[in-house]
This record gives structure tokens, C-alpha cells and sequence, in this order.
């Protein structure tokens, strides 16, 4: 799935280093740094923190339909 | 009525149930002064700036009137969520070394799999019956075992320190006209027990290993240097009160709005991967922390036209900005695919809730699981009987009847 995180919104409140840490990785208080095509088996996760995201800075596309797990 | 009493009316237990009219009210009087003084703002944008504005104190020394009982005592201070920075910062960094990134980044996702085998186990339990109380059979259970677990409490002392949680809990139970002094004293003495009791437990886990944070609070205290006693004493209290008594609500508030709405229950069945986003429409349209009762201005604060002074009793009204139409788009409609959804669930700003990943985990795991196994759920009783905090505001029980469960 292919990940785009908007920089300029993300306030590195670290929501989605916490849910999905192998894609969001916090640098220091406040830098994150995140994979931009992760793999399949992290969608549940990676879903988890594009939602919980405070100012919704996650952007994730999937290869097939939400829903489909 | 006249908008100054409508703290009274938000705090009357009559009015649990359903408060929301009086939010209505009270977002059409921007910042409503009360008979004795207190504002109260229940406007989103307002809420959202106060809750980043440093001239906005969490720490009752800083009241012209102080709630002396909320002032802690000698030997269990306050804990860092009744704190300014830069006090406050030290705290929680300290506190969150063990929990989250940077330093342990895969403290909640390592616990999804407990979490969904502890919903499993409760549900299993189910099987031979068609009526559970959701709040006793599994809403509560359910982060209780998670946070013991997470702290390093054994599980089988429930009972002392539910007992504990439940005094401090209603003694800062804020209903106006009702004598608070024993109250108070009872929730202080409390305070103290639970806060020896967790101090004990970390003193014997002083060189020893194991996975919880007890353990790591007293074993790895970082660079900055860890707590002292008391502060380990008062945090721990405050996160063994914090990760029970609110994530219970909104397991509760969240399977009872499904209820009364089956169109939305039966899309999540269909679709549990919508339920991220329908946990962060709970949080908006019935959050369990329905007000902060702990803020005041540092310095007299313009708020909406009204000025607010110095030191007085400032109350920020979250789930009436969680409703307000200025904000969001048709607010009071339950949308669980809603997509522009920047709640106060949670609070803002540097306060805002240090266990948010965990509750999510758990309500999103639990929602699911119910949803997915309890065939023809309903509700024997709607309204049901509310709890009497109207700060941590849930049912008190859910009866919910069920045609049997699936495996
Ligand atoms: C659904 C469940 C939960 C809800 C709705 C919730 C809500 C909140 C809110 C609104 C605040 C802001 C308080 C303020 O600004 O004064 C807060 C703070 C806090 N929460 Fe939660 N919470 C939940 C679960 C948890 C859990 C599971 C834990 C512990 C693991 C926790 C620990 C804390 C702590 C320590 C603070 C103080 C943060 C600070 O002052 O920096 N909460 N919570
Ligand atoms: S949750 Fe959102 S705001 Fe926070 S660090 Fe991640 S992308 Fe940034």
C-alpha cells in the first residue's frame, strides 16, 4: 500500500508511530519519518493510524478495496 | 433558563442521559458565567484555542479559590495531568519512556494480540446465555485486565483498588449544592492508599525483569533521571485511574450507539475495517470525558467577547464542542465514516491523552469482536441507567439481550 504523509500538516503528535511502528517512526520529539510503500500485512495497522491521526495528515492507497482484508 | 445555572443542570443527574440540548444551550451563549463564578465555553473553535493557550493553567494554585482537596496532600502531590510545563513535560516524558515512541515504540501494537484474546475469552463466556450486562461482563473487564497488565498490577487485586478508584472518582464529583468535605477527605485518604499500594509494587520489582512499567519506572530511569517515590506513587495512580474508568465508557457509549443504530452496525459487520474511523466518530458523538473541570486563566483572558479573570474556574465543555455545528458538518448525525473528524475525545493540545493509542486499540478490537459475534443484539432498557460522574459520563449497567453467539 502506498503511503503519503502531508508534512506540513503533521504536528508529530507520534498517533501513528504508536499503531503502526514499523511504517511511522518518530526522529526525536518531533520529526517522523514513515516507508511510503509498506507492505501488505501492516494495512490493518497502517489503517489504524491514518484514523487516529489528530489533523488526518495520512493519506494511504490501497491495492484493492477497503474492506477487503 | 438562565444560562447561569446551566453548570447546575450539565451536573443534575437527571439530565445524564442525554445533555446534549444543554450543550446546544450553552454554544449559543459562547461563554456562559455561572452564580458562583465559574465560565464555562462549550464552542469548538474557543475550546481549541484555550487548550493551546499557556496562559491557561491546569493547576489549581493557580485558582483564587483553590479546591484544596485538589491540591494533593504532603507525601501524594498532584500528578503531572493537574500540572503546568515545565513540570508537567518532565513528568510525562518520564512516564512515557517505557509506553510509547520515541524510546518504545512497539509497547501497544505487541499488545493487540492479548487485547483480542482477552474480548475472546469474554465473549466465549457468553455462549450459553442470551442477556449480558455489557458493563459488568465485558465493557469493564476488558481494560481493566489490559492496564493491570500494562503497569504490572496483579489482576486479582481488582476489588482493593476498584474500591479506591471509585472513591477518588466520585469525589471529585463536581454537583454543585451537595456538601464535597467528606467526600473529599474520603477521595484523598484513597488517593494515598492506592498510591502506597502501586509504590510497594515497584519497590519490589527493584532489580528484577519483567515487561511492565512499574518495573521499568524504577529499573531504566533514563537519561533525564526517573521519578522519586512520590512521583512514581501519583502517576501510577493516575494511570491505573485513567486507563479503567474512562475506556469502559466508551466501549459502553460506542456498542449502545451502534444499538440505536443498525444500519451503521450492520455496515461494520460487513466492513470491519471501517471500525478506526467509527471508534474516532464515538470519541466525537459521545466521548467519555465529557468536560475538563481543572482549567483557569493565569492572567485576565478574552474569551468569545468575555473576559475572563484571573484564577477563575474556567470549564471546557468537550462534547459540546464535539457537537458544534460551526465545526462540523451536521453534528449531531452518528456518521461512522466520517472523514473531517478533529475531536476533543481526547482533549488538545499538551494535556492530550497520554494512553489515546491503547484506548483506541482496545475499543476498536472490542467493537469489532462484539459486533462480529453477537447475533440479533438489543437493548433490554434505553435509556439506560447512567453513572453518576457527569465528567466520566457512561452507563452504569447495559442490558443487552442477544439470539446467541457466533464463534
Ligand atoms: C477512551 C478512553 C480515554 C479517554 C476518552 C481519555 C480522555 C482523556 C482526555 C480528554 C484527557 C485530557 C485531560 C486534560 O486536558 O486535562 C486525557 C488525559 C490523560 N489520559 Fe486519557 N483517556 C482515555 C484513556 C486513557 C488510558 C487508557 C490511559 C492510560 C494508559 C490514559 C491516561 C491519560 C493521562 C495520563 C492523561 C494526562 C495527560 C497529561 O496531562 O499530559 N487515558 N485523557
Ligand atoms: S499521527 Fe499525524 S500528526 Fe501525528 S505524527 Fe503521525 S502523521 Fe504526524
Amino acid at each position: 500500500m502506498k503511503i503519503v504523509v502531508d508534512l506540513n500538516r503533521c504536528q508529530g503528535y507520534a498517533q501513528c508511530a504508536f499503531l503502526a511502528p514499523q511504517v511511522f517512526e518518530m526522529h526525536g520529539e518531533e520529526a517522523l519519518r514513515y516507508t511510503p510503500l509498506a507492505p501488505e500485512d501492516q494495512s490493518e495497522r497502517v489503517r489504524r493510524a491514518a484514523a487516529a491521526c489528530p489533523v488526518q495528515a495520512i493519506l494511504v492507497e490501497e491495492e484493492a478495496g477497503p474492506g477487503v482484508r | 433558563m438562565a444560562a447561569d445555572t446551566l453548570y447546575r443542570r450539565i451536573t443534575d443527574h437527571a439530565n445524564r442521559a442525554d445533555p446534549y440540548p444543554l450543550y446546544a444551550e450553552l454554544r449559543e451563549h459562547g461563554v456562559a458565567r455561572q452564580e458562583d463564578g465559574t465560565y464555562l465555553v462549550g464552542t469548538y473553535h474557543e475550546i481549541a484555542e484555550l487548550l493551546h493557550d499557556p496562559r491557561i493553567s491546569s493547576d489549581q494554585r493557580n485558582r483564587t479559590n483553590p479546591d484544596e482537596f485538589a491540591l494533593g496532600r504532603e507525601g501524594m502531590p498532584v500528578s503531572f495531568i493537574g500540572l503546568d510545563d515545565p513540570e508537567h513535560d518532565r513528568l510525562r516524558r518520564i512516564a512515557m519512556r517505557p509506553f510509547g515512541p520515541p524510546h518504545t515504540p512497539g509497547r501497544v501494537d505487541a499488545l493487540t494480540g492479548e487485547i483480542a484474546k482477552v474480548a475472546e475469552q469474554l465473549i466465549d463466556s457468553f455462549r450459553d446465555r442470551d442477556r449480558i450486562d455489557l458493563v459488568d461482563d465485558f465493557a469493564y473487564p476488558l481494560p481493566v485486565t489490559v492496564i493491570c497488565r500494562v503497569l504490572g498490577v496483579p489482576r486479582e487485586d481488582e476489588p482493593r483498588f476498584h474500591a479506591w478508584s471509585q472513591t477518588i472518582i466520585d469525589s471529585f464529583d463536581p454537583t454543585p449544592g451537595t456538601d464535597p468535605t467528606e467526600r473529599r477527605r474520603a477521595g484523598l485518604d484513597a488517593r494515598s492508599a492506592m498510591g502506597e499500594y502501586l509504590g510497594d509494587l515497584a519497590d519490589h520489582r527493584r532489580g528484577r525483569q519483567s515487561d511492565d512499567l512499574l518495573t521499568a519506572f524504577v529499573n531504566d530511569p533514563g537519561p533525564e533521571g526517573g521519578f522519586t517515590r512520590e512521583e512514581l506513587m501519583t502517576t501510577s495512580v493516575l494511570l491505573l485511574i485513567a486507563g479503567h474508568e474512562t475506556t469502559v465508557n466508551l466501549i459502553t457509549n460506542g456498542m449502545l450507539t451502534l444499538l440505536r443504530h443498525p444500519e451503521a452496525l450492520d455496515l461494520l459487520r460487513r466492513e470491519p475495517a471501517l471500525m478506526p474511523r467509527a471508534v474516532e466518530e464515538l470519541l466525537r458523538y459521545e466521548p467519555p470525558v465529557q468536560l475538563l473541570p481543572q482549567r483557569s486563566p493565569l492572567t485576565d483572558v478574552e474569551v468569545a467577547g468575555v473576559t475572563v479573570p484571573k484564577g477563575s474556574p474556567l470549564i471546557l465543555v468537550l462534547a459540546s464542542g464535539n457537537r458544534d455545528p460551526q465545526r462540523f458538518h451536521d453534528p449531531d448525525r452518528f456518521d461512522p465514516t466520517r472523514q473531517d473528524n478533529q475531536h476533543f475525545g481526547f482533549g488538545s493540545g499538551v494535556h492530550s491523552c497520554f494512553g489515546a493509542p491503547l484506548a483506541r486499540v482496545e475499543a476498536q478490537i472490542a467493537l469489532t469482536e462484539l459486533v462480529r459475534r453477537l447475533d440479533a443484539p438489543r437493548v433490554v432498557e434505553d435509556p439506560p441507567p447512567y453513572r453518576r460522574s457527569p465528567i466520566l459520563r457512561g452507563p452504569r449497567h447495559l442490558l443487552v439481550e442477544y439470539g446467541g453467539t457466533r464463534p
